[in-house]
């Protein structure tokens, strides 16, 4: 990205909402646990899936929507690995 | 008496994640007596997913008791996918309980996927348009259910299982914006119309794990993404080391079985 493609088309709250929209009701994705973020020169994704194909598909899925709004994806995949802590609740 | 119970929600389901919990699955019986899912075992609901999540929580040497969640119902087949899960031997509560005889005394759980609505002062009310008293009244007729299946069950513990989160506190995290689509406090108020010992939920993603009703029951928010692991142990009872109880702040006490 370079500083001219900045502020060329700023991320809007509309295109905020739509990608939101997308992420859940996009049955590639239906994701209701990732968070869009505006900042100043993209849109962050957080949040985590069950596995790295479903995030893949993810930014698959936006960037087809939207190409020229530049994303940025923090999104993990969750472990699955047995506890190493009880709580005890009296 | 103490019951150890093994807990998660929103496991999400579908072909490309089976085999992802079924090692630390096959560990439960040395730390729990039952496996208690919050619902949102699937993605979209279909009967396809429900085997996915037959084949991952089926045929445990722990009985699993579950919730279905709002993803469960997305392309309407909850029939189906109750079927199959029932199948393969899971009981799927929904307004109704089941009591477990478990080596500490009898478990009883009452279950309910929930609704929204929101929170004392802060929520909707059934008034106006067909549309908001319909939203208001499917939340109030399942925590009536769940009321009623609380206070219906003869055991020595007793345990509220649903998806959708009956206090704010675990849904911290979570948009304020957002909390009337996580829950409702009339969740609340269902589980301290009775001798609840532990409410557990899922739904809220980005919530955390630790809350309490305004009647005191304990709350937990068991969404993988809150817990980041296999499952949750919690071993409750009046009978335990006070030595292993883990005070309030802590994440928990080391686990005494590995």
């Amino acid at each position: 990205m370079t500083d001219r493609d900045i502020g060329a088309d700023p991320p809007d709250e509309y295109v905020e909402a739509e990608i939101q929209r997308l992420l859940v009701e996009d049955p590639a994705v239906a994701e209701q646990g990732i968070t869009v973020v505006r900042r100043e020169r993209a849109l962050v994704l957080y949040g985590e899936v069950e596995s790295p194909h479903r995030r893949e598909e993810i930014l698959r899925r936006v960037s087809e929507r939207f190409p020229d709004v530049p994303i940025t994806s923090d999104i993990g995949v969750i472990g699955a690995q047995a506890p190493t802590e009880i709580e005890q609740l009296p | 008496m103490v019951i150890r119970l093994a807990a998660v929600g929103d496991v999400h389901l579908d072909e490309d994640v089976v085999g992802r919990f079924r090692p630390a699955l096959e560990e439960l019986p040395e730390c729990a007596d039952v496996l208690l899912l919050a619902g949102d075992l699937t993605r979209h609901g279909t009967e396809a997913e429900a085997r996915c999540v037959a084949e991952e929580f089926g045929g445990l040497a722990v009985p699993v008791v579950t919730v279905l969640g709002n993803h469960d119902h997305q392309c309407d087949q909850v029939p189906q996918v109750v079927k199959v899960l029932e199948d393969a031997g899971i009981t799927v509560l929904e307004g109704n309980g089941v009591v477990l005889d478990c080596a500490g005394g009898r478990l009883g759980i009452a279950g309910v996927k929930g609704f929204g609505g929101g929170f004392a002062g802060r929520c909707a009310s059934d008034f106006g348009e067909p549309e908001m008293k319909a939203f208001v009244r499917t939340t109030t007729d399942s925590a009536d259910r769940l009321g009623a299946a609380l206070r219906s069950l003869d055991c020595d513990m007793l345990v509220a299982l649903t998806h959708y989160s009956p206090v704010p506190d675990t849904l911290v995290g979570e948009p304020l914006e957002i909390y009337p689509f996580l829950g409702s406090y009339q969740l609340g108020q269902a589980i301290d119309s009775a001798p609840t010992a532990l409410a557990v939920h899922g739904h809220a993603h980005a919530g955390t794990e630790r809350g309490t009703t305004p009647g005191g029951v304990r709350v937990r928010n068991v969404a993988h993404p809150v817990i980041k692991q296999a499952y949750s142990v919690f071993h409750v009872g009046d009978q335990l080391d006070t030595d292993q109880v883990s005070p309030i702040g802590q994440s928990g006490s080391q686990r005494s079985w590995s």
